[in-house]
């Protein structure tokens, strides 16, 4: 069982060099397609401005100790007031953002181009790299490592008795597919569409209404006594 | 803003180009990347590395930006026929551009054909109707032809947009001050403070809108934040330590009968004084008397 593999230096030529590189490739390719693709929409007059406002209603949060009280309280009126109210938001009236986003078409569309320029070329790469590499090993790391990283490292080979520390060729691909954001980020620089994880971070903001906490802090903001305008 | 570090490095490298030490692209692009007018300079030295085939083949697709920088310094400068050159060579590589057609809009305006101007500005927002510069070249132009009412209705429509655009804000506010429409001055005054609350300039204005207003309220209102001025700008203010003093005394009067407040009032008052006349004595020992005389008069202990 702890007998060495040997590796064809064949394997290393023809394997794993140019798995490597072919994944760059597509991942450089794939950077200017969406690029290509993304289409520059005029913004939204409407998201602009509430964008606008909650800036203002932010800055008006954070310093509000800085005006005259006087103003200030105008001011309140005038973002949270229960007729029109910039920022007031009637109950129940108040859009779920994932439900706008259903009805906006355009959303949508860009979604799916988004999606389909990620989804197409890693099914592409995987089917070739099935057809071509599959079922063997192609590299070998240099520590020795758990078993639960056999599922990890060696996926396509069913072999128990092989040493955990061999790297299948599609183990290979799919260690490739997610280590190289680093070097896309050397490549393409730091604003690259293929950084995965800000897309992320984009889906954990969505149940997020900014105008909803605004008018609720707005509303509970304390009105800054005179003592508090710095004298 | 210029920060120090950065206006010493723009004034290094502005010096080496005036004296043929090179680097000419090098002090155009921070000029660029600060954004600060010197046009006469950037005329200079942009016209003669546009007028040098080999130098202006280096910068690449850069060169379309230099372009742009120059043409704009031509208008500042009132070198018409340079800027037409530029804006020119411009279109013909940028056919239908947005950015090239402000830059042909500017030229216009820059030239006094106002009405001309004015068209091609609404041509390019009827393709783009949220172009924030756009929305300022057409207040610009309502402001150059005197039409101060008509850039006070259109600032107020763009506000109504982009109401977190302080250079706006600004630009409204002073335009108010100019139309002696004090109170509406104020509140653009106070739209600045809250959106950059550590700039003394705005406090200072401010606090200038504010005492001329009058009446005691906003005499008390106006003094602390030419107090506050004093203390976001580290002490230096000299217009605002006068402000302090000009505050108090015009507050003694009205609360003269009344004998309420008089106490802290003229503690900090008397503060200003002081300052006012340390800092005669460091910087211009020779307009001392006429300082003290000024106290006197305002009826100030010193």
């Amino acid at each position: 069982m702890a007998e060495d593999l040997v590796l064809d230096s064949a394997i290393r030529d023809w394997v794993l060099i140019p798995l490597s590189l072919v994944m760059v490739l597509i991942g450089i390719l794939r950077h200017f397609v969406t690029k290509l693709m993304r289409s520059s929409q005029p913004p939204d007059i409407k998201i602009l401005k509430e964008n606008q406002v909650v800036m203002r209603a932010r800055n008006l949060r954070t310093c509000a100790n800085l005006i005259p009280a006087k103003s200030f309280r105008s001011r309140r009126v005038y973002f949270s007031n229960e007729e029109n109210g910039l920022l007031y938001v009637p109950k129940g009236q108040a859009q779920n953002p994932q439900a706008q986003m259903l009805t906006d078409p355009n959303m949508a569309t860009d979604m799916m181009k988004k999606n389909l320029s990620m989804i197409i070329p890693q099914t592409l790469t995987f089917a070739w790299v099935n057809f071509f590499f599959s079922g063997f090993v192609a590299a070998k790391i240099p520590f020795p490592l758990t078993q639960r990283f056999r599922s990890m490292l060696q996926n396509g080979i069913d072999l128990s008795t092989v040493d955990v520390s061999y790297v299948s060729s599609r183990s290979w691909y799919f260690l490739n597919l997610f280590g190289l954001r680093g070097l896309f980020s050397l490549i393409l620089g730091e604003e690259n569409a293929l950084d995965d994880t800000q897309r992320m971070m984009q889906m954990g903001g969505f149940g997020f209404d900014p105008t909803k906490s605004n008018v609720t802090d707005i509303m509970a903001c304390p009105i800054p006594s005179e003592e508090k305008l710095i004298t | 803003m210029v920060g120090f570090a950065e206006e010493g490095e723009l004034n290094r490298l502005e010096s080496q180009v005036d004296n043929g030490g090179g680097g000419a692209w090098e002090y155009l692009s921070l000029v660029r990347k600060l954004k600060v007018r010197r046009s006469e300079k950037v005329l200079k030295h942009g016209l003669s590395i546009l007028n040098d085939p080999k130098s202006r083949s280096k910068l690449g697709p850069d060169e379309w930006t230099l372009y742009e920088q120059v043409a704009i310094a031509a208008m500042d400068c009132h070198k018409l026929d340079i800027a037409k050159d530029c804006v020119q060579t411009l279109s013909k590589r940028f056919p239908g551009s947005t950015r090239i057609g402000k830059l042909e809009g500017m030229w216009l305006e820059a030239k006094g054909s106002w009405a001309e101007a004015e068209k091609a500005y609404s041509r390019l927002l009827e393709d783009n109707p949220l172009d924030p510069i756009i929305h300022k070249r057409r207040v610009a132009v309502a402001k150059a032809q005197g039409n101060v009412s008509g850039a006070i209705e259109l600032l107020n429509k763009y506000l109504e947009v982009f109401m977190a655009d302080h250079d706006a804000w600004r630009e409204l506010a002073e335009i108010y001050v100019s139309l002696q429409m004090y109170k509406q001055s104020a509140f653009c005054y106070e739209e600045l403070i809250l959106g950059q609350p550590s700039v003394p300039l705005y406090h200072i204005a401010y606090a200038e809108v504010l005492y001329t207003l009058g009446g005691l309220e906003n005499l008390n209102t106006a003094k602390k934040y030419y107090a506050s001025t004093i203390e976001l700008s580290g002490g230096k203010n000299t217009r605002a330590l006068f402000g302090i003093c000009l505050c108090s005394t015009a507050i003694s009067q009205l609360t003269k009968g009344r004998n309420r407040e008089e106490r802290e009032s003229t503690d900090l008052q008397s503060l200003a004084a002081t300052a006012l006349l340390k800092e005669y004595k460091q910087k211009a020992p020779a307009k001392l008397p006429s300082l003290s005389s000024v106290l006197k008069s305002i009826k100030l202990p010193f």
